[in-house]
């Protein structure tokens, strides 16, 4: 048994540690009151159009971040080596988010592209895959319907067969970034299909007649996801991503693969909120064994986050089966953060929800992560479903 | 990293689990409903293993290798690393028996109790009723003195589980330099009282120990500081472990019923309600295990471990209480049958939860830390 990295994801830690001492956590001070579009990787396509001096400000220093970073080798860590990238292991890229989350900047390393999109073929290479790893596009992804949310088998878009065409009908929601995106992963399905049959992946340009953004929709979670509309969108067959009515399998896999991070950026979030908490109740003795007693509680229940985290990353790393693993990361990790933040929130007081308050921005971001990608519920749902159908021998150490 | 059991492991982990099955569980029957022979004469409340039964079981454990788990090499045994004696107690724990591998601290066998403690003709305890509290000795109030002829200990009284041992390691705190001694007391020691043996809610006792005018010879001090915490981390540990299989046990019994009894017209595995009371049950299974393992494996290697093995305790032990409580409640009616193992399950669950440092105490302990830092 082994708990620590190997040697290899311990030096690109300790280079990932070294930047965010060098370059994050001076620059903290000046993001204290960045706008939230910052937030996450696709900031970029965001900022397109904005003139204002104050976000390009950001910009700059964004770009600036990239810049050192790459220069650092800390580029294209998730992408395959036959494109040109590192392909590390899950359980480095873990440890590489554990070390950037000690900053408050919210910084990524990229380019993250979708997997999906490896699944591309011939002229989609060149036309998709490529320019994400580039970064020069970026991608929304349509899966949800005003009428299927949690359960996407009752997905009512379709993709008519047409000779070489599809015609697209249905409507999509909340599919963020779309309005800033070059193109969509959209998911339909063949006319007459039910559930899990006939669901098929297209990618399709932003601007293709019949496909129109009809609005961004603004939440609490600081992004803006947007609904989609396809009127008898013709789509060439040369855009469906892998084989037709294979759709199924596809969404999945990009749902599940993210679920690691998640539970780590919720690990590093936490430990932000207590340290707020801290400086908080510096000077105050009121109440103090009670606070002492509740912040112990959660440094216990933080640290059990990390350990399922990794044990998680390691899993995928061996190639199990790590559908209920994300599962229970995916749960664990976001009721974690919202109830930190509540309590935060108890001992800060209405100024902590003054709109710019660090606590105020978390405490919105980890309302909304209790439903994305899989709310709660669906993911206890994944979990007995593994449960029932694998026994309790599924818990057994190997 | 890598999770994986070793090949050694794996076999003491199959050694175990292969005892506990065709051992332990498959005389629970029995014992539970408390027939002959497991039945002492007079057919007390307390439910006891018949001493010949205790004896053969021992007898056993020792051939396979699963009694004195610290037992050096000198003295025949093969001592086990702090993970193998997690997956031992881990596998003990899923039987209600009240059978389980003794755990003597290492450094006793160069006593010279060493020869007695190994053969089984001695038995020992931990008077450590001050560190229950915290999981630590900071509140320990028995004070000594060291003289010449010997360390006369302040009177005091305390309660000790197990008050049927013949040595008891004592802990107490010297006048002035405040350093932690341990001392091995024998029972029939002039000035030292056990009285009031009571009954707990679970099939064990507790009783007074007591401490007047007690004078104990300076080489029956052994162990410090660092000895007494260890001692009270691989407590820690060996709870969290025994747990695990508790929790293990209520979780394979509570899917097996679940899929199994059906209410109006359909199967419980059917019923959201039972889906997620047993989802919130592994979740927390996977968490616990691995907080235990790793904690053992810090032992292993020789990293710090203490505050690792009192939050997998504090974590561990509250699991296994929900475990068991959700256990009862999905098997209804028996649930609550003393012929079922998980009514025993919660109460001694929940007298896990307050030995080795209570979940506030713990969790306190850690947040005054952190925000004094």
């Amino acid at each position: 048994m082994e708990f620590n990295l190997s040697s290899e994801e311990e030096s690109l830690r300790k280079i990932v540690e070294e930047f965010v001492r060098d370059e994050l956590i001076p620059l903290e001070s000046e993001f204290a009151n960045a706008p939230d579009i910052f937030e996450g990787s696709r900031w970029r396509s965001r900022v397109k159009s904005s003139q204002d001096a104050e976000i390009q400000r950001y910009v700059a220093m964004m770009e600036e971040l990239e810049k050192k970073a790459a220069a650092k080798g800390l580029w294209h860590l998730d992408v395959p080596k036959e494109y040109g990238g590192l392909e590390v292991s899950n359980v480095a890229l873990i440890a590489v988010t554990e070390e950037l989350e000690k900053s408050a900047i919210p910084f990524e390393l990229g380019n993250h592209v979708s997997n999906i999109l490896y699944n591309c073929k011939g002229e989609q290479v060149d036309k998709y895959l490529w320019p994400c790893i580039r970064g020069e596009k970026t991608s929304a992804f349509g899966l949800s319907e005003p009428a299927s949310g949690a359960d996407p088998s009752m997905m009512q878009t379709t993709a008519t067969p047409d000779g070489d065409y599809f015609t697209i009908n249905g409507t999509k929601m909340f599919p963020t970034f779309a309005d800033v995106a070059d193109f969509v992963q959209l998911f339909a399905r063949l006319p007459g299909t039910a559930g899990r049959e006939g669901v098929t992946c297209f990618v399709i340009d932003t601007g293709t007649p019949g496909y129109r953004i009809a609005r961004s929709i603004a939440t609490i979670g600081g992004t803006e996801p947007c609904e989609l509309v396809f009127e008898d969108c013709r789509v060439h067959k040369s855009q469906v991503v892998g084989e037709v009515g294979n759709g199924w399998a596809l969404n999945q896999a990009w749902l599940g693969a993210r679920r690691f991070q998640v539970g780590i950026r919720a690990h590093g979030k936490c430990q932000r909120v207590l340290r707020v908490v801290r400086e908080l109740v510096r000077h105050e003795a009121k109440d103090a064994e009670e606070i002492a007693g509740k912040v112990g509680y959660f440094l216990g229940e933080i640290e059990a986050l990390h350990t399922l985290t990794y044990l998680g990353a390691w899993k995928a790393d061996q190639k199990m089966d790590v559908r209920a693993e994300a599962a229970n990361v995916k749960l664990f990790a976001t009721e974690l953060l919202h109830r930190i933040t509540d309590f935060a929130l108890e001992i800060a007081g209405p100024s902590g929800l003054r709109k710019n308050h660090t606590l105020a921005r978390t405490f919105r971001h980890a309302r909304a992560t209790r439903i994305v990608e899989g709310p709660s519920e669906i993911q206890r749902h994944i979990i007995q479903r593994a449960l029932f159908r694998e026994g309790a021998g599924s818990l057994e150490l190997q | 990293m890598d999770l994986k059991l070793t090949e050694e492991e794996k076999l003491i982990k199959d050694t175990a689990a292969q005892f506990v099955d065709k051992e332990l569980i498959a005389r629970e029957g029995d014992y539970l409903r408390q027939q002959a022979p497991f039945l002492p004469p007079g057919a007390p409340a307390k439910r006891e293993l018949d001493p010949q039964v205790q004896k053969e079981l021992t007898q056993r454990a020792r051939q396979v290798g699963l009694w004195t788990l610290e037992l050096p090499q000198n003295f025949g045994g093969s001592p086990t690393s702090a993970v193998a004696r997690v997956l031992i107690h881990r596998e003990f724990g899923r039987s209600i028996l009240p059978f389980r591998p003794i755990s003597i601290p290492a450094f006793l066998f160069a006593t010279h109790y060493g020869e007695r403690l190994a053969a089984g003709t001695m038995s020992l305890a931990l008077a450590f009723e001050e560190a229950h509290k915290t999981g630590e000795f900071s509140r320990l109030k028995t004070l000594y003195r060291q003289e010449p002829d010997g360390c006369i200990l302040r009177d005091s009284s305390i309660f000790v589980s197990q008050p049927r041992a013949d040595l008891f390691l004592f802990p107490a705190r010297e006048q002035g330099t405040q350093r932690l001694g341990l001392f091995v007391i024998e029972r029939d020691t002039p000035g030292v009282t056990i009285a009031d043996e009571v009954e707990l809610t679970t099939d064990a006792t507790v009783a007074r120990l007591m401490l007047q005018h007690c004078k104990i010879p300076n080489e029956q001090l052994h162990g410090y500081e660092y000895e007494g915490g260890q001692i009270i981390a691989v407590e820690q540990l060996n709870i969290a472990a025994r747990s695990l299989g508790i929790a293990m046990r209520c979780l394979a019994s509570s899917i097996e019923h679940a899929r199994n009894r059906v209410t109006f017209g359909r199967r419980l595995a059917e019923r959201q309600a039972i889906q997620w009371m047993l989802a919130d049950l592994s979740l927390e299974i996977r968490t616990c295990t691995w907080l235990t393992v790793e904690a053992a494996w810090r032992c292993d290697q020789e990293l710090t471990y203490f505050e690792e093995a009192a939050l997998a305790k504090k974590r561990a032990a509250k699991m296994a209480f929900t475990a068991a409580d959700t256990a009862i409640q999905i098997h209804g009616g028996y649930g609550v049958c003393k012929e079922f193992p998980f009514e025993g399950f919660y109460r001694e669950a929940r007298l896990m939860r307050l030995l080795y440092g209570r979940e506030e105490e713990l969790d306190r302990a850690v947040g005054e830390k952190f925000l004094r830092h």
